[in-house]
Order: structure tokens, then sequence, then C-alpha cells
């Protein structure tokens, strides 16, 4: 039976109250899982010390951190990224960034002492999160620490991303590393935040060729991100041989999202998540670990990761959302949730086929640059 | 943005009677295409890696021998620029000459080059996309105090600048690129547009105005 990472002091990772980055968005999606009747092992992780943190991070970086945390001042702390519209100077933030990367850090160690091989980390996925500085919501970089475990262990770690924005903070990470491929589904950023996740960024040095980015046309669609993805992952995963997949499942890809526009609706994350759960059962004998990430769509949100457990412990997808889940979540929505777990259909975009034979296209340059590193 | 901040320093050269063999043997080595040359330690011309191949091309009308000497093909008297002069003086100099690179003198000496990829590097660096942000366009009607507006605006997001950029429009109005050091792009387009900006991406899809 996979396991389920998740702490009620993940709770403190709250960033404000009209932030989109909420924490209720796991606390919803958790209230889901079990009004679901879904019977999880749940697993409470310890926070990252400051030893593990700095294997990552500047200590410069995290001693700022906590100095905010705590109510001291720092000078211009928007060199550190914080005090700015997406990374407010919030007292315990650095409490609950620690919580995350501890989740995400106790999924790889149960991975690597055989104590599980599907791990569920309900938080985390902080992509952003640079060496010295927050970016994009993201204090503590839990992924790359995380994976960072793995790879002291001599382990060979796909990182595989469906958040609707490039993983900055992990590619770079990893850029030169031949022991972590990157692979990024993400809108494109010739607009959408960061900017970075072109094809031509494939690595550099021994890491070249093992970053892959598959940056997708605003309003792609399900039909088309499904088209892509099976273009890319298993080729590329079958060329890695990775020993474990880790997925960042951000979930900002959905229609209703109020920051991204890629328009996947919730059936199409139940077949990404069917894809991912078979592509680390064919190349990496079942070692999964899962994180959270972005998604702003608060029942939708909850609703997707609720249908990513399910199908994470091989359980069928009910068609009813329960009626006290919808009860007591809808003054947080202020609005009324959906009363079923699937999305109806959305009306296709107008331009559909022009950008399914672009995002084509997309893979198609992506494999021209990377069929003379493959050998 | 000057010249000195962008320049190459340590800058290659040869003297003029070195052979074309040996200044081509130079380039590919290094890496580079352009190769001031230099009398008696002063700078007298420039020649290119085109400079070179075409006269010694077996198409040219008259072809040079690898053996001539660097003083027969290159490009004399020198453009060159100065370490504080401003970039885009040097950028319009390369474009007015149609030349790919500038030797950059203080007084009698040689200190640095700047090349026309060099002048990619600050358009890129101008445009902000080397920092984590996103991408707002919009349109001003070029009134004066649109501007101070847009800032105070952003100024209350708390939202970081990476860079701003604008171009004019025949018709008087401009066109604004902002790069904007936040994730959440369509909150702050709505809000703009709730303002009464002309925003053209990302599409402000819940104002009405």
């Amino acid at each position: 039976m996979p396991v389920l990472i998740y702490g009620p002091e993940y709770q403190r990772y709250d960033l404000g109250a009209r932030h989109p980055f909420s924490p209720s968005r796991a606390e919803m999606t958790l209230d889901l899982i079990r009004e679901l009747g879904l019977d999880v092992e749940m697993l409470e992780p310890e926070a990252a010390t400051t030893d593990e943190l700095c294997r990552f991070h500047d200590p410069d970086y995290v001693a700022a951190v906590g100095a905010l945390s705590g109510g001291d001042s720092v000078e211009n702390p928007e060199r550190f990224g914080l005090g700015t519209a997406d990374n407010p100077v919030v007292r315990g933030m650095d409490e609950g960034a620690r919580q995350f990367v501890g989740g995400t850090l106790t999924g790889s160690r149960l991975i690597l002492n055989e104590e599980e091989a599907r791990v569920l980390q309900l938080g985390g996925g902080l992509h952003h999160a640079a060496r010295s500085n927050a970016s994009g919501f993201c204090i503590y970089n839990d992924l790359v620490i995380a994976i960072n475990e793995l790879v002291d262990a001599g382990k060979h770690v796909a990182y595989l991303d469906i958040d609707a924005h490039h993983c900055d903070g992990v590619q770079r990470a990893f850029y030169t590393s031949e022991y972590v491929m990157t692979i990024s589904f993400h809108e494109s950023p010739e607009f959408l935040f960061p900017g970075t996740g072109w094809v031509h960024e494939l690595g550099r040095g021994m890491g070249r060729g093992h970053h892959l980015n598959i940056p997708l046309e605003p309003f792609t669609g399900g039909g088309s991100y499904l088209d892509v993805f099976d273009r890319v992952v298993g080729r590329a995963l079958a060329w890695f041989r990775p020993d474990v997949l880790v997925v960042q499942a951000g979930a900002d890809g959905h229609e209703a999202d109020p920051l991204a526009d890629l328009m996947l609706i919730s059936s199409d994350y139940e077949q990404l998540y069917r894809r991912i759960v078979e592509l680390a059962d064919q190349y990496a004998s079942g070692r999964l670990l899962v994180t959270l990430g972005g998604g702003y769509a608060f029942d939708a949100v909850a609703r997707v990761w609720a249908m990513l457990a399910l199908v994470l412990w091989d359980q069928p997808i009910p068609e009813r959302v329960p009626e006290p889940w919808r009860r007591k979540w809808e003054p947080v929505l202020g609005r009324d949730g959906s009363a079923t777990m699937h999305d109806p259909p959305i009306e296709p975009s107008a331009k559909r086929d022009e950008v399914a034979i672009h995002n084509r296209q997309t893979v198609g340059y992506l494999f021209d640059a990377v069929a003379g590193l493959w050998l | 943005m000057l010249v000195e901040e962008v320049m190459h320093r340590g800058v290659v050269t040869v003297e003029v009677d070195v052979t074309l063999a040996d200044a081509y043997q130079i380039l590919r080595d290094g890496g580079f295409r352009h190769l001031p040359v230099t009398e008696n330690g002063e700078l007298v011309g420039v020649v290119t890696d085109r400079d070179l191949r075409l006269a010694t091309s077996r198409l040219a009308d008259h072809p040079f021998a690898p053996g001539a000497r660097v003083d027969d093909v290159m490009t004399r008297p020198v453009e060159t620029t100065r370490p504080r002069d401003p970039l885009e003086l040097a950028a319009r100099t390369m474009r007015d000459r149609r030349i790919g690179c500038l030797p950059v003198v203080e007084g009698t000496t040689l200190v640095g080059i700047v090349t026309v990829t060099d002048l990619v590097d600050a358009f890129l660096a101008v445009t902000g996309v080397r920092r984590p942000s996103g991408r707002l366009e919009l349109r001003l009607k070029g009134k004066t105090d649109e501007f101070a507006a847009l800032t105070r605006i952003l100024a209350e997001l708390d939202i970081s600048i990476a860079s701003i950029l604008t171009s004019q429009e025949p018709d008087g109005r401009s066109r604004l690129i902002l790069r904007l050091e936040t994730i959440d792009l369509h909150h702050v387009s709505e809000r703009l547009c709730a303002e009464g900006f002309e925003i053209i991406w990302p599409p402000p899809l819940a104002c009405q105005s």
C-alpha cells in the first residue's frame, strides 16, 4: 500500500488570506480523500534541519528566512526574493517551509529504505525556489533536497513536472548532472512566469540531453496535452532508465485556474495520473514519489488531487462529491462546488487544431535536438 | 548601459605582418570572428574571418595567398568607441557603418572590443528575460500621467519590475512591455484593466471595462 505524507504543521505555510498558494488546498484534498472512504496510512514528517536545507540552500538565505519568519528585520529582504507580492514576509513561514522539505525528504527515505514504493506527499513541490532566493510562492526547494538524497544514495532520478509553470529551480540545480533527468510540461514561457523552459534548454556538460522542456501553447487542452505527453515521457524514461520517478503534480493546468491557461479538465488529469503510475511501474520498478505544487482553483484542485490519491491507491473514482464535504467547504470557496468528481466536457478552443500541430512540432524540435545526445 | 559594461577585455590582436593563414588559425582556436590589427602596438585596422575567407576564396577575382599579410586585406581606418560611450551609440555606429564589431579605445590604448553578439546579450538583459518573471503587454494612450498611475498600482501590489520596454506606434500611442517578477500575472492584468488600462496580454478575462 502507498503511504501519504501530511502533517497539520503544513498549515503554517500560509502566505496570507488573499494569497493563492493557500494551505486550505491540501486540507480540502485530504478531507475529500477521507470523505470518499479511502483508507490511507498517514505519516507526519519531521521538519527539515538547517543542515538538510543547506545541502542546497545558501546558509545566509536560510538565516534570513528564519529571522524574518521570527519577526526580526533583515536589511533589504528583496535581495532574497522576500517581501514581494509572491513571497510576502509572514510569521512562521520558515517552519512551514521546513515541514514541506521534511515531508518530501521523508518520501525519498521511505523509497530508499524500500519501506514504500509509492509515496504521495500532500504538500511541497516548491519548484521555483533557488539556492539563495525565494521565487514564485516557493521558499525552500523540497524537490531538489529530496532528489539529492536519492542521488547521494546512488540512484538515478527522473523528475517529471506537470505544473503549468516551468520548474526553473529544479532544472537549474541539476543542469550539469547526469544522474537526474528533468522533464517539464508547461505553458509557453513566452508570456508565463518564470520565462524559462524553452526546448533548447537541454542541460550543460554531463547534464546535456538530460533536461527536456515541452513548452505548450496557451489553451492547449487535454487532447493535445496527452498527445505530446505520450510522445515524450516513455521514450525519455526508456533511454534514461531511472531508479526512481519523482513527480511534481501541480494542477494549475486546470481550465478553472486563475493563473494559467492550459485548459485541462479532471478527466485529463485522471488520464495523466494513470499514465504516471504505469510509467513508474514500467521504467522505475514502481518507485514513485509524487508531490503537490501549483493549482489555485480550489474546488478543482481538491477533486483532481483526490483523484490522484485514488489512482495511486488503485481505487475506482466515485462519481459524486460527498455532500458533507461540499457543505463544509462551500464557505471557503464562496460559491457552490462541483457535485461530481469529474468536470463537464468543455467547448474545445477554436484554435484547437493549430495548437495541436504547434505542440507536436515542439516535440519534433525536442527530439531533433536530443537525437545526437542520446546515442 | 555603457560600452565598458558589456565589452570584452584582454583583446587578442595581431601585428600587420602576420599572415592570413596564421590570423585564421588564431580566430579558429579562439572561437571568435574579429581581430584588431596593430602596427607597433597601435591600432590600425580590423580583420574578420569573413575578410580572410573572401580574400583567399578561389572564387575571388584575385585571390590572396595564405602567406599574404593581414594589412593587405584588413579594414582601415577603423571605427572605434570609448568605454564610457552609451551602448546605443555603439550600436548605432555599427548599424550605420554596417560593421560587426568596434574596438574600444581609451586615448590611444586598445582596452576592449564589443560585437553584435554582445549587443544581443545586452538586449536580453534589458528585456529582463534572464530573471524569473512574466510578460505583460499593454498600450498607453500617450498621456503624461499614465505611467505614474501604472507604477503606483504595481507598488500597491508589491510587484517588482524586471524590465520596462516601450515602442511608439504611428498614431502617438505607445506599446509597453513589462516583465514583472510575479507568477500571478492575471491578477495584475485584471487590476490594470479595471483601472482603465488597455491590456494586450494576458487577456483580462473578468474585466468588463
